[in-house]
């Protein structure tokens, strides 16, 4: 680095000189971060508002919808079209059998349960054959099926509508393939063997493809945060917030991702993420882009876009779309340790889907998935916690040289931090407002104040769990990781 | 902090600038929270205050509905506000359970509630969900005179069902004809399911007025309406007698593939007609460059069943690439197995093997023993 060279003879101007010349180049340089980053914040912070705003004018439709119960009878209705659930179970003896029965108990005219056993090294499998009385299908598979080796196809004898497949384990992709290939049903539904489903959320989840029946390829539902909920019978009977601070927060988080992103990403038909735990897809549309892919760790981000992809590519007229009630509920991490390794796996799966379809950033052929809302997205959410991240390295070297207005950044924080509050807030709004899931005043000021907590502390460490995930992605780490769980109130020991 | 931000020839410091945005972040953190909260507190009381006269409420309306003279006026008079709206919903909910002598006595407790004067006034407002409820209501008390009465002409797709399913209901239909027009007559849009069920219902007794409408209109329509009729064609069960069917056969030719497959399904419907029975348009048919029509296609021929049909469906299994395809032709023909030659599954490969075993399955399920097919 030439600028910093001190020459024999000439240490004291010389020495003088070029300090001079870094700290002016590293106060130009702080200076003009400081710029990008209250000017990135303000056209983020615009976005974010926006969204709200579409969000809010979507639910107010959705949320008089759901409130007329037209007088027919839904379940000898034959315009439901049939939904195969595929349940990808690795070594999930313990609670197969409930989920099983769970899926299988929903309420919709015509479904068919595809479980499928990763290759699981427990009993899984077992436990299948007994309770469901299972038998091997007796003659070879006529098509090929993108997914590793498959042992057998069994079919229950007291249940016409459960499918199992035994499989050689390969990850969830190739699990949900094996299902997706399996199924005879037009529409499929990918959901986690853990994952409790409301009874009638297929009812309410399929509505996309009944108003659009030639265009409709995928729908998301709401994801809900179970722990500290009863259970009872695969259903949640009573909701609650969870106790602990770490749950609790993400409530707020999936809130906020829910009821403003989704919906108001909705609005504009720019819906790019739905949820593993609980999406609806065209069977034949995903059959067509060839399944899930095996090298993707959030396989359920990848899908959506790859269908906007070829769908626009194929200059399909399509629409994704995301419903706010039906809604389906999920433990999530308790611990740090646990949620910190979700998270940067769902940033690895981030990145490595921008990066691969980072030829539809800022292409008009693309539509308003290519010019809006992917770019926004790699800005809010891939590129977002990264800077903001760097902001908190940059502000101890900024105050080292004297370049730190601390009042001027003591405002900065308290006006973002507002803002997100103020956002948090515009989400739980949303809840009450809409669905009122939590009834209770006492839980409403909770969540209010966990839109309140998350900015200290909780938001600064995510944006380490970012950092970690890109230094990973980096360097190609590829492990999922295993989601530790306590199970749910009610449920027995 | 210094600095400050110039525009249009004014410069306004940077700490007016920061300190205008904390008033409004203030205000808007200030505003949502007592809403949130405020909202939060009154649907907790109202829920309480319904949840706690909801088992009360229940019992006593349960105990004159058995009643010789149940005496709804009188008891409506007696219940709060908050009571009479507990039990509307309870009316509601019983209205959707019970049929026959149980429902009309239930009805006159509507009236007594008010709801058919409330909903004429609600057919005179101008919201949709405003006429969907007052339509609804009508529905299940059974009384379509405030509609007859009203000036209300249903516009949205909704609002159409949901008069059609009032008139239906109340036998002030007349005839299918007057559904489907109601239903389909200038109609901007598509349906909801509730739609589709509706047309449904009207046309499985009489199809004529829904193929008649579609022979004429269906090129006016968009895609999404015109798959939702196909649908409901597809579901009829019912013989059409001599309805030209043309334009299903045309539907069958149209470039989006949906539509296809959905006039594919209802062709399957009608059975074996005249009108279809030109070979050079199933040659076309099972020449579709979809795999997804052409196994609809397979399904139709299954669905007729008869031996030119079937001729077909094989001969086309037979040159089949497209391993779903095949799969379906042969779930197809495999309810049909006791109509074609023993032998001739062989060609079909596994695919026929795949879809026996399936079958047996599906009966084995079903009725509890194994139907051998093979």
């Amino acid at each position: 680095m030439p600028s910093t060279t001190i020459w024999p003879g000439t240490a004291p101007s010389g020495c003088i000189v070029e300090m001079h010349t870094i700290t002016h180049a590293v106060l130009m340089g702080l200076a003009g971060f400081g710029v990008f980053v209250v000017g990135y914040y303000a056209l983020i912070s615009v976005g974010y508002l926006f969204l709200h705003v579409l969000a809010l004018f979507e639910l107010r439709e959705d949320v008089k919808e759901s409130r007329w119960d037209p007088p027919f009878r839904k379940f000898s209705s034959p315009f439901y079209p049939g939904i195969g659930i595929v349940v990808p179970a690795y070594n999930e003896e313990a609670t197969i059998v409930e989920s099983v029965r769970s899926m299988l108990s929903l309420n919709y005219p015509e479904t068919e349960v595809v479980v499928v056993n990763d290759g699981s090294t427990d009993a899984t499998l077992d436990r299948l054959r007994e309770q469901f009385d299972l038998e091997a299908i007796d003659a070879e598979i006529p098509f090929d099926i993108p997914a590793e080796e498959i042992h057998g196809v069994y079919r229950s004898t007291t249940d016409e509508k459960l499918l199992v497949v035994d499989k050689d384990n390969g990850g969830k992709s190739d699990a949900l393939n094996a299902g997706i290939w399996l199924t005879d049903m037009p529409l499929f539904c990918a959901v986690d063997a853990d994952t409790i489903i409301d009874r009638d959320a297929l009812l309410q989840i399929v509505t996309p493809f009944l108003k659009e029946p030639t265009t409709a390829v995928a729908s998301g539902g709401v994801i809900r945060v179970a722990n500290d909920c009863t259970v009872e019978d695969g259903i949640v009977t009573d909701v609650s917030l969870p106790k602990t601070g770490l749950p609790g927060l993400q409530v707020m988080e999936y809130l906020r991702a829910f009821y403003s992103g989704r919906l108001g990403l909705n609005r504009i038909n720019g819906l790019i993420l739905i949820s593993g735990a609980f999406g609806l897809f065209q069977t034949e549309a995903v059959r067509e882009i060839g399944g899930y892919r095996h090298d993707t760790i959030t396989e359920d981000f990848d899908i959506v876009v790859r269908l906007h992809k070829h769908l626009t590519e194929q200059d399909r007229e399509y629409t994704v779309d995301f419903v706010p009630e039906p809604v389906a509920w999920t433990e999530v991490p308790s611990s740090r340790r646990v949620l910190s390794r979700q998270r940067r796996r769902w940033y690895r799966g981030m990145m490595e889907t921008v990066v691969t379809n980072r030829k539809m950033l800022f292409n008009r052929a693309y539509g308003r998935v290519g010019t809006l809302v992917m770019p926004f997205f790699v800005a809010a959410e891939t590129l977002g916690p990264l800077i903001e991240g760097l902001g908190y390295v940059v502000l101890p070297v900024a105050w080292y040289f004297g370049a730190l207005d601390v009042t001027f950044v003591l405002m900065f924080f308290l006006l973002t931090t507002g803002y997100g509050v103020f956002l948090s807030w515009f989400g739980v709004f949303s809840e009450v407002w809409s669905f009122n899931r939590y009834d209770s005043p006492w839980q409403v000021l909770r969540l209010l104040w966990y839109g309140v907590l998350e900015n200290f502390g909780y938001r600064q460490w995510k944006t380490i769990v970012a950092w970690r995930g890109l230094i990973e992605y980096v360097r190609g780490v590829e492990t999922w990781g295993v989601m530790e769980r306590s199970g749910f109130a009610g449920e027995e020991e | 902090m210094a600095g400050a931000v110039g525009a249009f020839g004014y410069e306004v410091p940077l700490i007016v600038i920061l300190a205008v945005v904390a008033l409004v972040i203030g205000l808007l953190l200030t505003v949502s929270f007592y809403i949130t909260i405020g909202w939060s507190v009154y649907r907790s009381v109202v829920d309480e205050r319904r949840d706690r006269v909801r088992d009360d409420l229940r019992e006593a309306l349960l105990e004159r509905l058995f009643a010789d003279d149940p005496g709804w006026e009188e008891w409506v008079e007696t219940l709060s506000g908050t009571e009479r709206r507990v039990t509307e919903s309870l009316l509601d909910e019983f209205l959707r359970e019970l049929d026959g002598g149980d429902k009309a006595q239930l009805q006159g407790l509507g009236v007594a509630l008010g709801i058919p004067d409330r909903a004429r006034n609600q057919l005179d407002g101008r919201g949709e969900f405003e006429h969907l409820d007052a339509l609804t209501w009508l529905t299940l008390l059974g009384d379509p005179d405030p509609y007859l009465e009203s000036a209300f002409e249903p516009e949205t797709p909704r609002e159409r069902a949901a008069t059609v399913t009032l008139l239906s209901e109340t036998d002030s239909l007349d005839g299918a004809g007057e559904g489907v027009s109601i239903l389909l007559d200038d109609i901007d849009g598509q349906f909801t399911v509730f739609g589709q069920d509706t047309l449904h219902r009207i046309s499985r007794s009489d199809p004529t007025p829904l193929l008649e409408t579609a022979r004429r209109e269906y090129r006016s329509w968009n895609e999404p309406l015109l798959a939702q009729v196909l649908a409901v064609c597809a579901n009829l069960e019912t013989s059409v007698g001599d309805q030209d069917l043309s334009w299903l056969t045309a539907a069958l030719e149209t470039e989006n593939e949906a539509i296809r497959a959905a006039a594919a399904r209802a062709l399957g419907s009608f059975g074996w007609r005249e009108t279809v029975r030109d070979r050079a348009f199933l040659e076309r048919a099972v020449g579709d460059p979809s795999p997804r029509v052409r196994g609809a296609v397979y399904e139709m021929l299954g669905a007729w069943g008869d031996q030119p049909a079937l001729s077909v469906l094989l001969y086309a299994l037979v040159s089949e690439t497209h391993p779903r395809a095949v799969e379906r032709g042969t779930a197809a023909l495999v309810d049909r197995r006791d109509r074609i030659d023993p032998d001739t599954p062989a060609v079909l490969g596994p695919a026929w093997d795949w879809s026996v075993e399936h079958a047996e399955y599906d009966d084995m399920a079903r009725h509890g023993s194994k139907r051998v097919y093979s």
